[in-house]
């Protein structure tokens, strides 16, 4: 992680401005053709995300009919799946460096003082900064995934034996259950952000009342719901993103030829990113998220964009009524198998049947992969939010540091 | 079936062993309190147990030891993973109460950069409180505890640790992160080196109780908040370059007293010089990143401009680091300043004065602080403390210098006979020079006051013995009943005028003789 952005560091400073060289663009023609580069480059990656992603998620029976290999897999990644969020990661430092390179080149810097800029990027940067909120979050978020991937671990384990007995059924339902009511219990709560105080405590009495296999669970999801400590009380993500939102509009006419195109594009693609990374990691406060980032629909370039917004809303309100931990693919399809293994152990009866047998242990081998899926992707998938995050604070800084040498350029200092 | 409820039970336990001595957080804390002062006083009676010398957490070896058998058990049965969870939660809330104590708020970065300074001060001292706690006791503590309970098992004690260490240690350097993106001004330099400090300290913390993937992280991620509030931090100290150009007076400021200009940047230079080890490595840093800029106009050729511009301080200065090169561009830029602000004095002395004011105080800031002495060196104090005594000696010739022609004994004799009108003349002009003199400069200031004995001094033994020789020589000429109309003053009266000079208090002009 440190080697590429180094790289992409000191390429983007090669062509900062720096002190007093200003480097004047001459021909108004090469500027217009960067501009429109740029949104092409961003229309083709996105296209290419739209056709790579693979058909629908949670359909069970692809899960279980047809396993793809892995290779294929990694190609052509289920939308919203670890894969495909590190794909969609990729894409926005792809994006966002380009568009770097578009807003610092060779620009006349006199353009950052007047309309429509002045007002645009200050509105950028501030979009920026709550997308550091998110990039938080969402890390912490995926810790969360983390532990429940441990207790699906644990649960594969017990039951990826030759002959399943009574203890092993026992362990695995006990770590299932938790996870279960932890992924529930989870959103259950989120939805009460107000409440959000009281019900940390209340479920941390819960732990305390003494003894029975009961109380386990309680207590093990009062203990979780403090692991989400790391994020401020009364933070809501979706409210976060509809602020991200507000204010995001296309510019018409005569400043759509500028460089206010390519800063829309950009906080375009920022958000779509950002509330794609919130409907599918568990967040704090996420009611209402469908609503509230839409592209709007004549946009060119933001086509491709769209169908995969589209995909996305419809996964979402078919489980907003349920109440969902995250619309990551692994994760939904995770919820899906424990429960129905936890089915299988309720009913569970030593010896158990061949045919049953055999269901089971395609169940297990798919949860198996799931976790092996989440062991290779999460971590890696981690780092790069973090990148996407130092990302975004350098390049604020760097844009700062040209709005104040425009401003220096500006206003001589008397001496 | 019998080993999963063995399982069971013993994960029960081990969770309550680890709970139940922190559920009651107050002894937990007093313990800790307690066990602290006591090692700090009883060093020798070290025997006391490991885990009671006022580390965080306070188990009783008692207790530690049952649950390293219960960790080994559940491990060997192939239940680390339930092992680990319980002991990755418990340790996590554990850990959050401790911040929850130490008053440890997650503030989202949208509202850092909305803050006030003040408030944003008073959040970052007690972030540095928490910060502190963490390398200083947390961290070691809960290293200890891991090595204690899972005694056998190394790495899995260090991928627990690494884990804690991870989503704590993020948490706190967002928090820095932010800091460095608040708007910079130059009062928040100092807040920034403390950050910057407290941050360095955290990295050996962790360095030897992580898994090497995580130490190597974690490493990075706080190297990367140090760099931004490094390039904060030298962005503000070169701020200064601009407060002292635009700083440009209309009026000059009265009395030839110190400027607040010179104050200001001089008390700025000790404060921030305190931070002097911090600030040069912020510095080297942030050269070798402009060096690899080819664009960019590199710091070596900077220098090659300022020294040309102002040869006198770069000729002196000793020590040719980033930081000091940095420091010495401020003086000058203080020193040409000062220049200029210096010509807006019309009266030739009183400019002397002012430079002099103002030179004197320069050096004495400087020798005063041991590290500004050690960025500026010695042949620079040296050197200034000459071109203030050359300030000395031109007031001196401007002033007073014009009055001792009054006093030659040459022209006042003709013929051997002392020329009555031309000696009532000299007396007349003496005077009269010495009150205008007097009347000009009794409001001027030297607020140093080793300069300003200095300068009485200098004044006295110049003026005095020629005149009290002149008054000496020439006073029985006059006549009898006129002497007081022309011999104004005796030399003592002279001297204690000159006395009064150089306080900033008009001393009052009625004083006549004295006997």
């Amino acid at each position: 992680m440190p080697a590429t952005t180094d790289n992409q560091s000191s390429f983007l400073n090669r062509i900062s401005i720096r002190r007093n060289q200003v480097v004047a663009m001459e021909n108004h023609d090469l500027e217009l053709e960067d501009l429109e580069l740029f949104q092409k480059h961003v229309a083709d990656r996105f296209s290419h995300i739209l056709s790579t992603t693979a058909g629908n998620i949670t359909d069970p029976s692809s899960a279980t009919t047809e396993s793809p290999s892995a290779a294929q897999e990694s190609c052509t990644p289920p939308l919203l799946s670890i894969s495909w969020f590190r794909n969609l990661l990729d894409t926005y430092l792809c994006c966002e460096a380009e568009f770097k390179a578009v807003l610092v080149m060779g620009r006349d810097p006199t353009q950052f003082t007047k309309t429509p800029l002045d007002k645009l990027i200050p509105d950028l940067l501030d979009r920026s900064v709550k997308a550091l909120d998110i990039c938080n979050a969402v890390t912490h978020g995926v810790e969360l995934v983390r532990h429940w991937q441990k207790l699906a671990q644990i649960a594969v384990t017990a039951l990826q034996q030759t002959t399943i007995g009574e203890g092993q059924v026992r362990r695995a339902k006990k770590a299932l259950n938790t996870l279960l009511t932890s992924m529930v219990v989870d959103e259950k709560e989120n939805a009460n952000s107000n409440n959000h105080g009281k019900s940390t405590e209340r479920s941390w009495s819960f732990g305390r009342r003494g003894g029975s296999g009961n109380n386990n669970k309680d207590r093990a999801t009062g203990n979780f719901r403090s692991l989400s400590w790391s994020v401020a009380k009364q933070w809501s993500a979706a409210k976060q993103i509809q602020a991200m939102s507000a204010n995001l509009a296309a510019p018409r006419g005569g400043e759509s030829t500028g460089l206010a195109m390519p800063v829309y594009i950009m906080s375009t693609v920022l958000v779509f990113v950002m509330w794609s990374l919130v409907a599918a990691i568990p967040c704090q406060e996420r009611t209402g998220l469908a609503t509230h980032f839409v592209v709007p629909r004549q946009l060119g370039w933001a086509q491709p964009m769209i169908g995969l917004q589209e995909k996305i809303v419809e996964e979402w309100k078919k489980k907003e009524k349920k109440g969902t931990a995250g619309l990551l693919e692994e994760l939904q399809k995770m919820e899906k198998v424990a429960q129905s293994l936890v089915d299988f152990a309720d009913s569970f009866q030593f010896p158990l049947e061949e045919e049953k047998a055999a269901e089971v242990a395609m169940q297990v081998e798919e949860l198996a992969d799931i976790c092996r899926k989440m062991e290779e992707g999460l971590v890696p998938l981690q780092q790069q939010v973090r990148e996407v995050f130092h990302r975004i604070v350098r390049s604020r800084a760097e844009v700062l540091d040209l709005l104040d040498q425009v401003g220096k350029l500006s206003t001589p200092v008397p001496y | 079936m019998v080993l999963q409820r063995a399982m069971a039970f013993l994960e029960e336990e081990f969770r309550s062993l680890l709970e139940d001595c922190r559920n009651n957080p107050q002894s937990n804390y007093d313990i800790f309190l307690k066990n602290s002062s006591f090692n700090y006083k009883n060093q020798d009676q070290s025997d006391q147990g490991e885990t009671e010398s006022g580390d965080f957490p306070a188990y009783s070896l008692e207790v530690v030891t049952k649950m390293n058998k219960i960790a080994c058990a559940m491990i060997s049965a192939g239940y680390e993973t339930e092992c680990c969870q319980v002991y990755s939660v418990s340790r996590r809330i554990a850990f959050n109460e401790q911040m929850k104590r130490l008053e440890f708020e997650k503030i989202n970065m949208d509202d850092v950069l909305k803050m006030q300074w003040e408030t944003l001060e008073g959040e970052i001292s007690r972030w540095i409180k928490v910060v502190k706690t963490c390398s200083g006791s947390l961290f070691p503590g809960e290293k200890n505890l891991g090595e204690s309970i899972f005694s056998d098992h190394p790495l899995i004690c260090r991928s627990l640790f690494s884990n804690l260490a991870r989503a704590v240690v993020i948490q706190l350097l967002d928090f820095a992160e932010a800091v460095s993106m608040a708007k910079r001004s130059a009062e928040k330099l100092f807040k920034f080196l403390d950050v910057y400090e407290t941050l360095q300290d955290l990295i050996p913390a962790i360095n030897d109780s992580c898994s090497h993937e995580c130490e190597h992280q974690l490493t990075w991620e706080i190297a990367a908040a140090c760099d931004r509030i490094g390039e904060s931090a030298v962005s503000i100290f070169c701020d200064l370059e601009n407060s002292i150009k635009s700083d440009v007076a209309k009026s000059p400021v009265p009395g030839g007293a110190v400027h607040p200009l010179t104050r200001y940047v001089m008390n700025y230079l000790k404060y921030a010089c305190e931070y002097i080890n911090t600030l040069e490595k912020i510095f080297e840093k942030h050269a070798k990143l402009e060096r690899s800029l080819p664009m960019t106009s590199n710091l070596s050729s900077n220098d090659i401009e300022k020294e040309s511009e102002s040869p006198h301080n770069f000729e002196t200065v000793e020590s040719k680091t980033p930081f000091s090169i940095q420091v010495v561009t401020v003086m000058d830029l203080l020193d040409t300043n000062l220049e200029a602000k210096s010509k807006l004095y019309r009266d030739p002395s009183l400019r002397y004065i002012f430079l002099m004011n103002n030179g004197r105080y320069i050096l004495q800031k400087v020798k005063g602080s041991t590290e500004v002495r050690q960025v500026m060196g010695d042949t620079w104090c040296r050197r200034r403390s000459t071109v203030v005594r050359q300030f000395h000696k031109n007031y001196q010739r401007e002033t007073w210098t014009r009055i001792l022609p009054c006093l030659s004994h040459d022209g006042l004799q003709v013929n051997g006979k002392v020329n009555k009108s031309v000696l009532k003349d000299r007396f007349k002009i003496f005077s009269t020079t010495f009150d205008e003199i007097h009347r000009t400069q009794s409001t001027w200031v030297v607020s140093d006051e080793q300069l300003q004995s200095e300068l009485r001094v200098s004044i006295t033994s110049v003026v005095i013995p020629a005149y009290r020789s002149f008054v000496g020589r020439f006073k029985q000429y006059l006549d009898s009943g006129k002497v007081d109309k022309y011999v104004k003053y005796q030399p003592e009266d002279i001297e204690t005028l000159i006395e009064g000079l150089f306080d900033g208090n008009p001393t009052s002009m009625g004083r006549r003789r004295s006997s």
